[in-house]
């Protein structure tokens, strides 16, 4: 029969082009444990995004109890453990914040940990008036580290103004209303997470609907929106030509800014990595699984490999930045650019190169395609 | 058809008279599957979604009036259901037929983001059914005006179908005799280890060797089916090998109707002398359905008969020529999409893009950068950002409303990175280049980038 004969020839010419296909390329095409998402998911949940929570909540508890032996007796001593332990959660919080998805995102926590710059008419009418609910989305620029940022570098006279200040009594209700409402936030997420654990490791899919996709995604847009463009790219005023210093992170704390955007580029990378949270293990990650699927750039080199240098690139120019981000993006404006350049350049890598290999895609449309 | 008394009847016409009841039972499953895609659509919310919440639509070249209408879009939606569900029944065929290919065509044209490929098959079958004879037999109007019946049409008719069909096929096997298809079994390969959870089959697809497979086969498949299915003895091992091909994609692709579409259209080739058969089953179990019985041949009366061959001859001339359109152009198909849609290139590379736009005041030179969202949906974005057209007409959206926030002369620029089949992104589109100052249209677009690389190929 004609068909038994087509199938014969097919049958021939798949197995003489696999064989040629399993000789010429490297180990990573065939198939590995790697490609297997499970472990992949399991190793960020377990070993990264629940003990970042458990983290950012023990951090947040030292914060809240400096915060407590300051108001108590608001002295330069006290007020000086407070800020270290304030700078401690905020560098803690840059990695936790990579997690994205799932509890962190149903809750906008994000929103309510970090939006800046802060409104400081907003916090001190709050202060005066009092009667404020910070669980309204509308209070999420005075409210979180921003603002904390603002009580307690705001002003040259911080020990007045909780001390003989008329609202210093409204003022450490505030203090400590808005890092109450950061613990029991976070405390919430991280208490969801339990029970989330096992829906996000046994959504395995690569539909919207899967684990891969709300994790990648998250990712992609943490490191394009949050780290590029809000850490670097809105203060320099790469697009749009004009600096905005008053835009960047922590801007009360001009020693802190830079760090924090380190942490997060180093976050970033240790993420993609699937490192773990304390950075001592490593395990499935994105990385991997791209590695195991394989694709290339024009010289051979595995894409796997294209992204981790380029986001090292970044990191490393980042290390030579030592003026502070606030001045730098004036000063040394050149380097800035140069440095979201960089930065800009890994936003491709990650958004097509990586997203389009994982099969998965940008879009919670969930529609046909052809 | 060895029926003695037709052997007259048949020189009269071009091929042998065959039984109308194949072209009636197509009618009948190929409405009553666009009445419920159409109730698919509305039941997923889509109407709203795709048509009635973008702030802005992408048009087809010539097709700008085409507009969706706010909330009388669902008004059209539900024109096209109920004319499918008559075009089924055959009431008023003709006027069905006319109706329902207006409204699901009209529905397509709305914004071409939502272009596919099945789309555009079943709205040239449907434009094919206006004038073919599918109501003379198991139909409404056959009940009503018993005359109407004829148990014979021509055999071009149904066969206009079936050759609608091959040409779907065969030409979506030619698009992947190209080099990323077969030599690199891209993009099954990046797609098939996405889908290695599927039950029993998944821990198959993260072997390369299966997308090669796939890959072959899939290319087998489409040059061969349609003869296969043509021929009496192959036919039922074809038809299995269309429903298994065509669920396992349904299976494994978020494809939506396409598989059974395909599925159901195929059934068109079987023997017109099956389908009889059936009606006349169906008629001794209720005995009032309108079967025809008689051995009338229906007839166009000569002066339709001429014009409707020349519409048909004209209209399969071109179907033969608009995948080759890509030809035209001097630059790779799959990089430009010069020429790529209504050419059956189906599932046929991975590209993804990126696309960050700017806005420059010409005069102050002050620069904004846009926030695609707050333009377009996720889709729309998506499709934007790897088609050179839909980059041109975002540029002439952005531009105008920039107009209208009292800019002079708003500037539009952008950094567009586009990944192709596995290949390391590039840039697309020439950046320091004011895309609002570029006509769309047909002819080659000189500002995209070139690939610097080679597909191999059609």
């Amino acid at each position: 029969m004609k068909k038994t004969l087509i199938f014969a020839i097919v049958a021939i010419l798949v197995s003489v082009i696999s064989f040629m296909s399993c000789k010429k390329e490297d180990k990573n095409d065939v198939a590995t444990p790697s490609l297997d998402r499970a472990p992949m998911l399991v190793n960020y949940a377990d070993n990264y995004v629940i003990p970042a929570y458990k983290a950012m909540v023990a951090d947040l508890k030292s914060l809240e109890t400096a915060a407590n032996t300051f108001t108590t007796t608001p002295d330069n001593t006290t007020l000086t453990a407070l800020r270290s332990a304030f700078e401690k959660a905020y560098t803690t919080w840059q990695k936790v914040d990579v997690v994205g998805f799932g509890p962190a995102e149903d809750v906008s926590l994000r929103m309510y940990m970090n939006t800046y710059p802060v409104t400081v008419t907003k916090v001190n009418s709050n202060i005066t008036n009092g009667g404020y609910d910070l669980e309204q989305f509308g209070n999420k620029d005075a409210q979180g580290f921003p603002t904390i940022d603002y009580l307690l570098n705001g002003n040259t006279n911080t020990i007045d103004l909780f001390t003989t200040d008329a609202q210093a009594t409204a003022r450490k209700q505030y203090l400590q209303a808005v890092i109450n409402k950061m613990l029991q936030n976070t405390e919430g997420v991280s208490n969801t997470w339990a029970s989330y654990r096992g829906t996000f490791t046994s959504a395995t899919g690569t539909d919207v609907n899967g684990s891969i996709s709300k994790l990648v995604n998250a990712y992609v847009l943490y490191y394009e929106r949050y780290v590029r463009a809000g850490k670097v790219g809105l203060p320099v005023g790469a697009m749009t030509g004009v600096a905005k210093p008053e835009l960047t992170e922590a801007y009360y704390t001009p020693s802190l800014t830079n760090t924090l955007l380190q942490q997060a580029m180093t976050a970033t990378i240790a993420f993609y990595e699937g490192k773990s949270f304390d950075g001592t293990s490593s395990g499935a990650g994105m990385k991997s699984y791209l590695q195991a699927i394989g694709t290339k750039d024009a010289n051979g080199i595995a894409m796997a490999d294209v992204i981790t240098t380029k986001l090292k690139q970044a990191e490393t120019r980042l290390k030579t930045l030592n003026t502070p981000m606030k001045d730098a993006v004036q000063s040394r404006r050149t380097e800035v650019l140069a440095l979201y350049d960089e930065m800009q350049q890994c936003v491709p890598l990650l958004k097509v190169d990586m997203v389009s290999a994982f099969g998965i895609s940008i879009t919670y449309t969930d529609n046909d395609g052809d | 058809m060895n029926h003695p008394s037709l052997r007259i009847l048949s020189k009269a016409y071009i091929g042998k008279p065959v039984y109308s009841a194949s072209l009636a039972v197509f009618r009948v499953v190929f409405g009553m599957m666009i009445f419920i895609s159409t109730i698919r659509f509305w039941a997923k919310g889509w109407i709203d979604e795709l048509y009635i919440q973008p702030q802005y639509f992408f048009h087809y070249y010539g097709f700008e009036w085409v507009q969706p209408m706010g909330q009388y879009t669902y008004a059209l939606f539900a024109l096209c259901g109920i004319s499918a569900l008559l075009f089924a029944a055959g009431l008023w065929y003709r006027l069905s037929a006319v109706l329902l290919f207006i409204s699901f065509t009209y529905i397509e044209l709305m914004d071409k983001t939502n272009y596919l490929n099945h789309y555009y098959f079943v709205s040239l079958v449907l434009f094919l059914m206006i004038w073919l004879p599918a109501h003379v037999n198991f139909s409404v109007d056959a009940l009503r005006k018993p005359s109407l019946q004829n148990r014979f049409i021509p055999r071009w008719t149904i066969g206009s179908i079936r050759l609608m069909m091959g040409i779907l096929y065969v030409f979506a096997g030619l698009a992947k005799l190209n080099s990323d298809w077969l030599v690199e079994a891209m993009p099954l390969r990046l797609w098939l280890p996405a889908q290695n959870d599927t039950p029993l089959i998944g821990s198959l697809f993260n072997h390369v060797w299966v997308a090669y497979l796939f890959s072959w086969f899939a290319v087998l498949y489409d040059l061969t089916i349609p003869f296969f299915l043509l021929n009496r003895r192959t036919r039922p091992y074809a038809y299995l090998t269309v429903v298994v091909f065509h669920v396992l994609t349904a299976i494994l692709f978020p494809i939506g109707m396409f598989p059974y579409v395909m599925i159901v259209s195929a059934l068109v080739f079987f023997d017109s002398a099956d389908a009889d058969r059936l009606l006349m089953k169906l008629k001794t179990w209720i005995a009032s359905l309108p079967v025809a019985l008689s051995d009338n041949v229906y007839s166009y009366k000569p002066v339709w008969y001429k014009s409707i061959t020349m519409l048909f001859a004209s209209f399969f001339a071109l179907q033969l020529l608009l995948p080759w359109r890509y030809l035209l152009y001097d630059s790779e198909l799959f990089w430009t999409e010069e020429g790529y849609r209504f050419s059956w290139r189906v599932m046929l590379m991975e590209k993804m893009g990126y696309a960050q736009f700017v806005v420059k005041d010409g005069v102050t030179g002050e620069k904004i950068a846009v926030n695609n969202n707050e333009f377009l949906t996720k889709n729309q974005e998506k499709m934007m950002a790897t088609q050179s057209d839909f980059i041109l007409q975002y540029a002439q959206i952005l531009k105008a409303h920039y107009l209208k926030q009292g800019m002079q002369t708003p500037e539009v620029y952008a950094t567009i990175y586009v990944g192709l089949n596995g290949r390391q992104s590039r840039l697309y589109a020439d950046t320091s280049l004011n895309l609002a100052n570029e006509k769309d249209g047909f002819k080659q677009k000189t500002w995209l980038m070139p690939f610097n690389d080679t597909i191999y190929g059609l």
